[in-house]
């Protein structure tokens, strides 16, 4: 389990990386916390030819709170976005999934951008990004620009990321106060990818749903958010029997692969079971807040 | 892995019958071919890269067409083997008028080793899937879908 | 004897070394000169070779050498059968590199040595192999169907041995019987996953024709006796040192696997130190596995639940080559019965192979596999008949004045199967109290009332253990007073060198810390068969006894004409020898070593030798059996499958207990084990053979976060087998985990009606069971 050879960069800003990925396009990877691309390179599964190593680039480590919004730069590592309390306090549900995201040693060195950036199919981030309607910052030889959450997950593993960009920052809507969030999923032991994952974000006026949210991951190629669920919940009173129909809309609408671990028609179960479980206790969570 | 789809197509059963044993077409479609030689009748030397995002691996093996019963139906038999792995298929394609276009189905029970199924299980199905309805997509583009 | 330190709990001897990270395991070893191999696999699960290219491979500069099975001439036999059986007819071993066929998916091709790890992998990316693939096959069902590939073509079958064993007229029970139940039960393959993968590094020295092998093994000495064989070197000049290892729970017992025979190969024709570490990947596929067993199980009870005979049919998964022989599905056999009266039985099998890894034994060894079955089928009794599982098992305990008790089978070791002591009773009352089993019903009632379904586990066990031929064992006190122990019997983390230093310093009269255990170094004990089986502290504890216990008798004689007083007065203690009631006329036991190595003068006719030194052997009659309960509460969530433990209870009876300490790790572990062959650990493979699981991503190890808090209780029985009165406790900890788990399983999806007969089980599968009980709460 030793990579096969590859050309290594160190770039100190933002532009050498963008540079050198232009000049080596799909032949470069971009080395963030490494905890997906290493185990990939040594298995020599992936052999990037060649590898820029963005971790020397200054200025890219950070967790702002912007109005209605968290940035949170390409190497903020996931154990201090963790955490961080302006995560906590503005974007719980992103710290809530955190603490999922593999193992504490995996998060001390993953970055949250690394994560969306590589799209893993069964990931937590990259479903919570699209549950919150967030964004990235992509840099590249063309400038900058801002990709929204659900133009970002193409497939398996890919984003419409060109690969001459790389990712500068991350943005997560901040949850307006008295709105209620839960994470849940079901992995085979702590740590795991998971089965099924779900995000939601609920919001009530007037002893009704004025807003749901709700993203899954583990059920497809992407993240998929519920939009049939959300539509099904939005102007109703939350309610068990509201839960449950939500969970099956969940289930007709997502069309999740068989593996070892599970088969498709658990999975597809438990996505619903998970969404159920997952809007009481945001429900509990806005009646808390309020 | 068994796996199987249909697709519609905006052509006419003999347009699509010759698109689909036309080489060009043929290398135009298939996901990652490199290059793709005839050998013999219904007889190719492929080479392919495929996978998904930097997981790609390079495999090169023959590709033969059997059981032709034109227009309706063919079989394909695609083995091949690289650093990643091997890979062995075998599908078949089914065409039937619909309308004024073409149902096609197809199936197939594609059979990975080495490397890539030791441990990439976890997305092999959904990836097998994925580049299969790639090329019958493409097929789509190029004849105009028939939904 | 006193014991002061026997029975101690007391911190391990090896544990400031391995805690500061001043180990030294094989990957630690490096040697100026040293190149590296790597292993071409094979991908197939079954295809004829036709030819192996390695001339790209052999062109990438810092190649030193790329070999196949051409290479090897006389090497390139079929490696060593080990433990031939009458039964066993075709005793296939693999090859050290593959010749014309490969037979699983891991089978070694070629190997390469280069100046880095990174040369040699990229070498063996360009060796190109013309595979001729072949149809495979990956169940062992499939392949004793009439029209199977087959995975040795030349015998014409899959099945290598048949083989039945019975007691009492099994058929005639079965006829007379009011009750017969009957059951298929599957249990799937897994892998032992020590920390430490394997790892080799040789060295040869031409000048000296000495060969030195740093191997991961867990039988030094039987890999030094077979390559001074194979090499036709002196067993002197080979030196084979199992330096700390990592954990082997048998997997790490082969004799041999092809690349203990490569490197060292390899070194001797390059003259260069060669080091190959076997990584992840290929442990997931090279490295023996265990655990597949399909039983068709039967039995028969009367309307009071007492058992009147037992059958059982089952295959036995041996992978592609056997070289271990029959132990595996023979130790299922013979452990089936467990702790129970059973009048009647007949276990058959057949050894079947497929193209998959090699099966050889792994913790449990088969124990498990019996125990899973008996288990589920006193469960299957008690629910049939309307009587409580523990009650079922009650009436049928083996009962403490039935020992020594003759099971009327043969076991591992070819010596008939008698359990020599235990209280089974008082185990199974321990544990039902500890888990508070009497008010069970009521918790059981109380949480179906909140909606949730939790349920109890209790699962009974019999471990064979501490079997011959024999261990031995050197000491010797050094001038420093302080005392060497020398064994042969590797240690992989079980605390040898703690254990036995126990047992030495209790002899001796002095503390653990001045005893120092080597063990796994051929240079410093030339004689032993290895860490299995649940041995080293039965058979080499006893024979540290025996040679202690002559140490201290030399000591007391040297130390008699020392100090002028007879012998018989001669106390060891603190260190130090002294006349009893005079403590002032002492000398200490390093003045005693120096005055048995006289330098001059001529010594009397009935002097025994120089030094404070003995070598003795220990070799048991026949196995000792140790014993226990498992007892557990579990909560099921039946919408999700997933499972929480709410409690894990053990009483554990392995006759005298060394060390506390020592014996709770090896419980803890063994208990991590068997829970992740309940409910996590599955080696994957599809129809065709190809291996799914071949990384800790999908191989799933129970971690720290899965395995709950333990509680262990002892009971001691001794053995009088051995003078110690100690029995192994290695294996036991995994034996009934499986069996217990899904009784709780079971008794928590009751409301449902579902129905475990397998191991390993997921949350999808019990999903599906659920769904197959058709019953809703």
């Amino acid at each position: 389990m030793k990579p096969a050879a590859f050309e290594y960069f160190a770039p100190r800003t933002v532009e050498q990386a963008v540079d050198l990925l232009a000049q080596h396009g799909d032949q470069a990877k971009v080395l963030a916390g490494g905890q997906s691309l290493v185990p990939l390179m040594n298995m020599r599964l992936a052999r990037p030819a060649v590898i820029v190593d963005i971790n020397r680039v200054d200025g890219l480590e950070y967790i702002v709170a912007a109005p209605a919004v968290l940035r949170i730069g390409a190497l903020t590592r996931q154990r201090a976005a963790e955490r961080s309390r302006l995560v906590a306090e503005r974007c719980p549900l992103l710290r809530d999934a955190l603490r999922l995201v593999g193992h504490v040693q995996i998060r001390n060195r993953g970055t949250v951008a690394g994560s969306i950036a590589h799209a893993d199919p069964a990931a937590e981030l990259t479903a919570v990004l699209t549950a919150l309607d967030g964004e990235v910052v992509a840099r590249g030889p063309g400038g900058t620009r801002v990709i929204a959450a659900s133009d970002l997950f193409v497939t398996y593993l890919t984003t419409s990321l060109d690969p001459r960009e790389i990712i500068t920052e991350v943005r997560f809507p901040a949850l307006p106060p008295g709105t209620g969030w839960s994470w849940m999923e079901i992995a085979r032991r702590h740590g795991d990818f998971a089965l099924a994952g779900v995000g939601v974000v609920l919001a009530l006026g007037g002893g009704v749903i004025t807003e749901a949210r709700i993203a899954l991951t583990g059920v497809g190629p992407t993240p998929v958010r519920a939009t049939s669920a959300e539509r099904l919940l939005t102007g109703r009173a939350p309610s068990e029997g509201l839960w449950a129909d939500a969970a099956e809309a969940v289930r007709a609408a997502v069309d999740p692969d068989g593996d070892i671990h599970a088969s498709a028609e658990y999975r597809r179960h438990v996505a619903g079971v998970l969404v159920q479980r997952a809007l009481c206790e945001a429900l509990t969570r806005v009646r808390e807040a309020a | 892995m068994k796996l199987d789809g249909t697709n519609t197509l905006a052509a006419p059963i003999e347009t699509v019958w010759t698109t689909l044993n036309d080489p060009e077409a043929l290398r135009r479609c298939t996901p990652g071919l490199q290059e793709l030689k005839e050998v013999g009748p219904d007889t190719y030397q492929a080479t392919l890269t495929i996978g998904i995002a930097a997981v790609k691996g390079t495999y090169s093996g023959t590709l033969r067409i059997t059981d032709k019963q034109p227009p309706r139906h063919y079989r394909i038999a695609l083995e091949g083997s690289g650093g990643a792995g091997f890979m062995k298929g075998e599908g078949s394609v089914d065409l039937e008028p619909q309308g004024n276009g073409t149902l096609l189905r197809w199936s197939g029970d594609v059979q990975v080793g080495g490397l890539i199924a030791g441990v990439g299980q976890r997305m092999l199905g959904g990836v097998g899937k994925m580049l299969i309805g790639q090329f019958f997509k493409c097929l789509e583009q190029r004849l105009g879908s028939g939904t | 004897m006193g014991t002061r330190y026997v029975g101690a709990r007391i911190a391990r001897n090896e544990d400031p070394a391995l805690l500061r990270g001043r180990g030294l395991f094989v990957d630690d070893v490096r040697l100026p000169g040293m190149v590296h191999a790597a292993v071409l696999r094979s991908p197939h699960a079954r295809a004829r070779i036709h030819g192996v290219d390695t001339r790209r491979a052999r062109a990438v500069p810092g190649v030193l050498a790329v070999y196949t099975h051409a290479d090897l001439g006389r090497l390139g036999a079929p490696l060593p059968k080990l433990i031939p059986h009458p039964s066993l007819i075709h005793h296939k071993t693999q090859c050290p590199l593959a010749s014309d066929a490969v037979r699983y998916v891991g089978e070694p091709v070629a190997l390469v040595v280069a100046e880095s790890r990174y040369l040699a992998e990229d070498a063996c990316d360009l060796i190109e192999v013309a595979y001729e693939p072949l149809p495979a096959v990956a169940s062992v069902e499939e392949a004793v169907r009439p029209g199977s590939p087959l995975v040795h073509e030349d015998i014409g079958t899959n099945v290598c041995a048949r083989y039945t064993q019975q007691t009492g007229d099994v058929d005639d029970a079965f006829a007379r019987a009011p009750h017969r139940f009957r059951e298929r039960f599957v249990v799937d393959r897994g892998a032992a996953c020590p920390m430490e993968t394997r790892g080799v590094v040789a060295p040869w020295d031409a000048r000296t024709g000495l060969l030195e092998v740093w191997d991961s093994t867990q039988a030094p000495i039987p890999i030094r006796n077979g390559l001074a064989a194979m090499f036709g070197l002196l067993q002197h000049n080979v030196r084979v040192v199992a330096p700390d290892v990592g954990g082997g729970f048998g997997a790490k017992i082969m004799m041999f696997y092809p690349e203990e025979v490569l490197v060292p190969w390899a070194a001797m024709r390059l003259g260069r130190p060669v080091k190959w570490i076997e990584d992840r990947r290929e442990s997931m596929v090279a490295m023996n596995q265990e655990r597949e067993q399909i039983h068709d199980a039967e039995i028969a009870a009367d309307g009071d639940g007492r058992i009147l005979g037992v059958r059982t049919v089952f295959l036995y998964d041996s992978g592609a080559y056997i070289p271990y022989g029959l132990i595996v599905p023979i130790v299922a056999s013979t452990t089936l019965p467990g702790p129970y009266r059973v009048p009647s039985y007949r276990c058959e099998f057949a050894a079947v192979f497929t193209n998959k890894t090699t099966v050889s034994p792994y913790r449990g060894a088969g124990r498990p596999h019996g125990v899973f079955v008996m288990e589920r089928l006193l469960d299957r009794v008690a629910r049939e008949l309307g009587l409580d599982r523990a009650e079922v098992r009650r009436r049928n305990l083996i009962q403490p004045d039935q020992f020594p008790y003759d099971v009327g089978l043969i076991y591992q070791d070819n010596a008939p199967l008698r359990y020599d002591s235990g209280n089974y009773p008082l185990c199974l009352e321990r544990a039902l109290d500890l888990i508070d089993y009497a008010a069970w019903p009521a918790r059981k009632q109380a949480a179906r009332s909140e909606g949730r379904y939790v349920g109890c586990g209790v699962a009974c066990y019999v471990e064979g253990t501490g079997i011959g031929p024999y261990e031995g064992c050197r000491i010797t006190v050094e001038p420093s007073g302080k005392v060497v122990v020398a064994t042969g019997v590797g240690t992989q983390g079980q605390g040898h060198m703690t254990s036995l230093a126990q047992i030495a310093a209790d002899a001796l009269g002095v503390t653990p810390r001045d005893v120092s255990v080597h063990t796994g170094d051929t240079a410093l004990f030339n004689w032993g068969t290895g860490t299995f089986a649940s041995r080293a502290a039965t058979v080499a504890g006893n024979a540290v006894a025996l040679a202690a216990q002559a140490v201290r008798e030399r000591a007391r004689r040297v130390a008699a004409t020392l100090l002028e007083a007879p012998v018989e007065e001669i106390e060891l203690a603190g260190g130090k020898a002294s006349v009893r009631g005079v403590p002032a006329r002492a000398v200490s036991l390093g003045e005693l070593a120096v005055a048995a190595n006289p330098l001059r003068f001529a010594m009397p006719a009935d002097w025994d030798g120089p030094g404070l030194e003995a070598v003795r052997y220990f070799t048991p009659p026949q196995g000792a059996f140790s014993n226990g309960v498992h007892a557990c509460i579990v909560e099921v969530d039946p919408e999700t499958g997933m499972l929480s433990f709410h409690r894990y209870v053990v009483v554990h009876d392995c006759g005298r207990v060394i060390n506390p300490t020592i014996l709770e790790g090896q419980i803890h572990g063994g208990v991590a084990q068997g829970l992740g062959g309940a409910f996590w650990e599955k080696l994957a493979y599809d129809e065709q053979a190809q291996p799914l699981s071949t990384t800790f991503m999908d191989y799933l190890l129970p971690t720290a976060a899965e395995v709950p808090a333990l509680e262990v209780a002892h009971v001691e029985t001794p053995s009088p087998l051995n003078p110690l009165g100690i029995k192994g406790a290695g294996e036991a900890g995994v034996i009934p985990v499986a069996a217990a788990v899904a009784q709780a399983i079971e008794d928590a999806l009751e409301p449902f009606g579902a129905h475990i007969a397998e191991a390993p089980l997921s949350p999808s599968r019990l999903r599906q069971l659920i769904a197959e009980g058709r019953r809703t709460p």
